[in-house]
């Protein structure tokens, strides 16, 4: 899988699927870890848990990530 | 990009800048204006009481009185423009004292709270649990999250992987000491409901009785309303019940949360299919005014390979783990193959061992550390015997006559693909095996089984097959309709689903009362500040982890008894003292520096206040340095770090830990109270005042003033004219 938990990430862009909502939108440029990278099968388009400085925990599309520093 | 800055902050900063500028001629806009400037100040120290903001509402209208100056009304409406987009930031900031982008710097809910799904206050209940108050922080928790005891075994824990206290050694162990409270608080008959509201005459119909549906009916309960809960299970809890096996989460601990919810008034129908046994419109026709789903990802992905279909022993692992925690204790084989690497299969492995297999493995197609399971899970099942074949991509199950003989596999390589940054196994040609079985168990995911929300024609699908909801709300495209859990997220976590559970409460009812819903989620909110626990600097740093104790590998192999034990009391009350308290201390550093940079003297070693490049910490390190100048604890905004004077001693704490402590000494002249005799000498080094006379003897300024100006009019020649 590309992000692992504990992943250090970037939400970097706009994501292009359909899960991205407008509130999403004032995440860019935050920095956040991965706490749940994928809960199945590792499915590149599965949404992952991110918990993003200063705004909680989000389920995100991995798109709209980008990785800044591994554990 | 995002608008980073806090709107109460921002407030403050704008109308600061107005006072300033000496634009605002009007005395009576000036008011105006450093009146509202007063109220977001207290804001955003957490000092506003409940009608802050209806007051801020008053003054921005009192900016367009008659003929008042253009100045005056641009300031009102941009203070009305930012109320009006941000007013729940200012609410959060007047009742939960929390600031999330941490520009108040006095109010910033912790990164473990920030990390749970739920928000659950966390540095407060571990304040708690480590005085033994453990119904109060049970009571804490459950303001976010109903089910402390459930999640106290089976959570899988981000708040821990989030704890700064990893920085020094290893995270506070979070999730058993939510577990011991509870346990404790159930066992003293101690864990109580909060009131709840008079009953408000609506009701609500939540489909589902797992831990969104149960969270949800808690939290609309607690508001008053009639709940109803649809399970088409025999048994509550969901995929709690039905999927966690019993050794991980033992049945009594979902029973006794859940009376905990009945005995609010919730009612539980189960062996009721929604659509089928009870239908929308008749429940609609009982004055049910809005649903909540929680329906959960039951339904088992197949595995697409050859003999999937021919042979009876191949079943799908959310079936059997259903089957056993429902009763039916069979073994399904003497070799057991279980295909997949989440913590299902690593339930269903661990499960046939306990109902008999002589040999379970785990095959997976990629390599240990890419495997979704929980690691302690992967550890434990390693410890009781459960075989692993990683890189393993199977290719056809085999067998006669019904029977199964192995699955035939074939061997994997992880490989970048052009185009992409992800590692995908690669069958390597020629590398095919048997690994021998009479049973398959195929654990490769779930997904939302749809049968029966038909009836709901007007809500949306993702492309996902999961139920297309606004996280803000979790209001789905159906007015009336909310929806949470598994069958939003697809296959995830109990407290995502609690959370979720939460939050839908919390919009059904704003849905009700015609409250328009919040434009994002909500971010956690602190309940409260607890004092933090007072110890010594060894002490702090000495606090070993607690260990677990587990039941025997033997039973382990052979029963459904809870593997991991619990920790004593004495073991719980280290651990939770452990807890840095990160809701007080925001790791700023600020203290680190102004003690290296403006004191020069650098006594504060506290590498985990550095996010990014950590260096070492020791609590213990500060005294040996340390003049007690108190320069640190007067440039905290949060008065983590602290200088107090008690019982004759001055001591440098904090969050409660006593980083450096001397005697009081008193000045031998005036018995006033002196700085440390370090502080003394430091300031002396840089005034370079007159020591004659202090040098051994103890004496504050004004005495050493005094007495210095009599020795040198005593002792100089006086000139006569």
């Amino acid at each position: 899988m590309q992000f692992q938990r504990g992943d250090k990430i970037e939400v970097y862009k706009k994501s292009v699927d359909e899960a991205w909502e407008p509130y999403m939108d004032d995440f860019i440029g935050l920095h956040g870890f991965i706490t749940d990278p994928d809960t199945t099968i590792n499915d590149p388009d599965s949404l992952i848990r991110v918990s993003l400085v200063g705004v909680g925990t989000h389920r995100l599309p991995q798109d709209a990530l980008r990785l800044i520093g591994k554990p | 990009m995002a608008e980073k800055t806090c709107p109460v902050r921002k407030t403050v900063v704008y109308l600061s800048d107005q006072i300033d500028s000496g634009r605002l001629t009007d005395p009576k806009g000036r008011r105006i204006s450093e009146q509202i400037m007063q109220l977001a100040e207290e804001i955003a120290e957490g000092a506003a009481g409940s009608d802050h903001l209806s007051a801020i509402d008053s003054l921005i209208k009192e900016y367009f009185y008659p003929k008042s100056p253009v100045q005056n009304q641009e300031i009102g409406v941009r203070l009305k423009g930012i109320l009006d987009e941000h007013r729940e930031v200012f609410i959060s900031h007047i009742e939960t004292k929390n600031c999330p982008s941490h520009d108040c710097g006095k109010l910033a809910p912790s990164p473990c709270q920030m990390a749970c799904p739920a928000g659950i206050d966390i540095p407060t209940y571990l304040g708690l649990i480590a005085e033994g108050r453990d119904a109060e922080a049970i009571e804490v928790i459950r303001r976010d999250n109903p089910l402390p005891w459930v999640c106290g075994l089976i959570c899988t824990r981000p708040c821990e992987m989030m704890c700064v206290r990893a920085r020094i050694d290893t995270p506070v162990s979070i999730k058993f000491l939510k577990a011991f409270a509870a346990e404790r608080a159930m066992s003293d008959r101690a864990y109580k409901n909060p009131e709840k509201k008079e009953a408000n005459g609506k009701k609500i119909c939540v489909v589902g009785a797992g831990p969104g549906g149960i969270s949800a009916a808690y939290y609309l309960a607690l508001m008053g309303y009639e709940v109803r809960v649809i399970e088409s299970l025999p048994v509550p809890g969901g995929m709690m019940m039905v999927g966690i096996p019993r050794y991980r989460l033992p049945r009594e601990v979902i029973d006794r949360e859940v009376a905990m919810i009945e005995e609010l008034g919730v009612t539980f129908s189960y062996n009721t299919v929604f659509g089928k046994d009870v239908t929308f419109e008749a429940l609609k026709k009982e004055g049910y005014e809005a649903f909540f789903i929680a329906i959960g990802a039951h339904k088992a992905w197949d595995l697409g390979i050859k003999g999937e279909k021919e042979f009876p022993k191949v079943i799908e692992a959310v079936k059997f783990l259903k089957d056993v925690a429902l009763g039916e204790h069979h073994v399904p084989g003497k070799q057991v193959v279980v295909i997949g690497g989440g913590n299902v299969a690593i339930d269903a492995a661990r499960t046939s061992l306990r109902l008999g297999a002589e040999a379970v493995t785990i095959a997976y197609r990629r390599s240990r550390t890419q495997m979704p399971a929980d690691i302690e899970e992967v550890e434990q099942a390693e410890e009781e015997g459960i075989e692993f074949s990683f890189l393993t991509i199977p290719k056809e199950i085999v067998g006669e006559n019904d029977l199964i003989t192995g699955l035939d596999c074939i061997k994997a390589e992880l490989i970048q693909k052009q185009g992409s940054d992800r590692l995908a196994p690669v069958p390597i040609l020629g590398k095919d095996f048997i690994i021998k079985a009479d049973a398959v168990i195929s654990a490769i995911g779930q997904y939302v089984d749809d049968e029966g929300m038909q009836v709901f024609d007007k809500m949306s699908w993702t492309r996902r097959g999961t139920i297309e909801v606004n996280h803000a709300s979790m209001e789905t495209t159906m007015p009336g309709v909310f929806a949470a859990g598994d069958a939003v997220s697809g296959p995830a976590t109990v407290i995502e689903a609690i959370g979720g559970g939460k939050r839908a409460a919390e919009s059904i009812d704003r849905y009700l009362s015609n409250i328009p819903q919040p434009r994002m989620p909500k971010i956690p909110i602190r309940h409260r500040t607890e004092a933090p626990f007072e110890m010594s600097a060894s002490r702090k740093m000495t606090l070993k982890p607690a260990q677990m104790p587990m039941l025997s590998v033997d039973r382990r192999r052979t029963m459904f008894q809870q593997v991991e034990l619990g920790y004593d009391e004495e073991s719980v009350r280290r651990e939770a003292s452990r807890c840095l308290r990160c809701d007080i201390c925001r790791r700023c550093g600020k203290c680190v520096e102004i003690c290296r940079d403006k004191m020069g003297i650098d006594a504060l070693k506290l590498g985990y206040m550095d996010f990014d490049d950590p260096s070492e910490t020791d609590f213990r390190a500060t005294s040996e340095k340390c003049i007690l100048c108190g320069a640190c604890a007067a440039n905290c905004e949060n008065k983590a770090i602290v200088i107090e004077e008690e019982n004759g001693q001055r001591m440098l704490k904090l969050c409660g830990t006593i980083l450096n402590k001397q005697e009081i000494q008193y000045c031998e002249e005036c018995n006033a109270i002196l700085p440390s005799a370090e502080y003394m000498q430091f300031i002396s080094r840089k005034t370079g005042t007159a020591k004659k006379v202090t040098e051994k003897r103890l004496l504050c300024n004004n005495c050493q003033r005094k007495l210095g100006a009599k020795i040198n009019v005593s002792t100089r020649p006086v000139n006569r004219i």
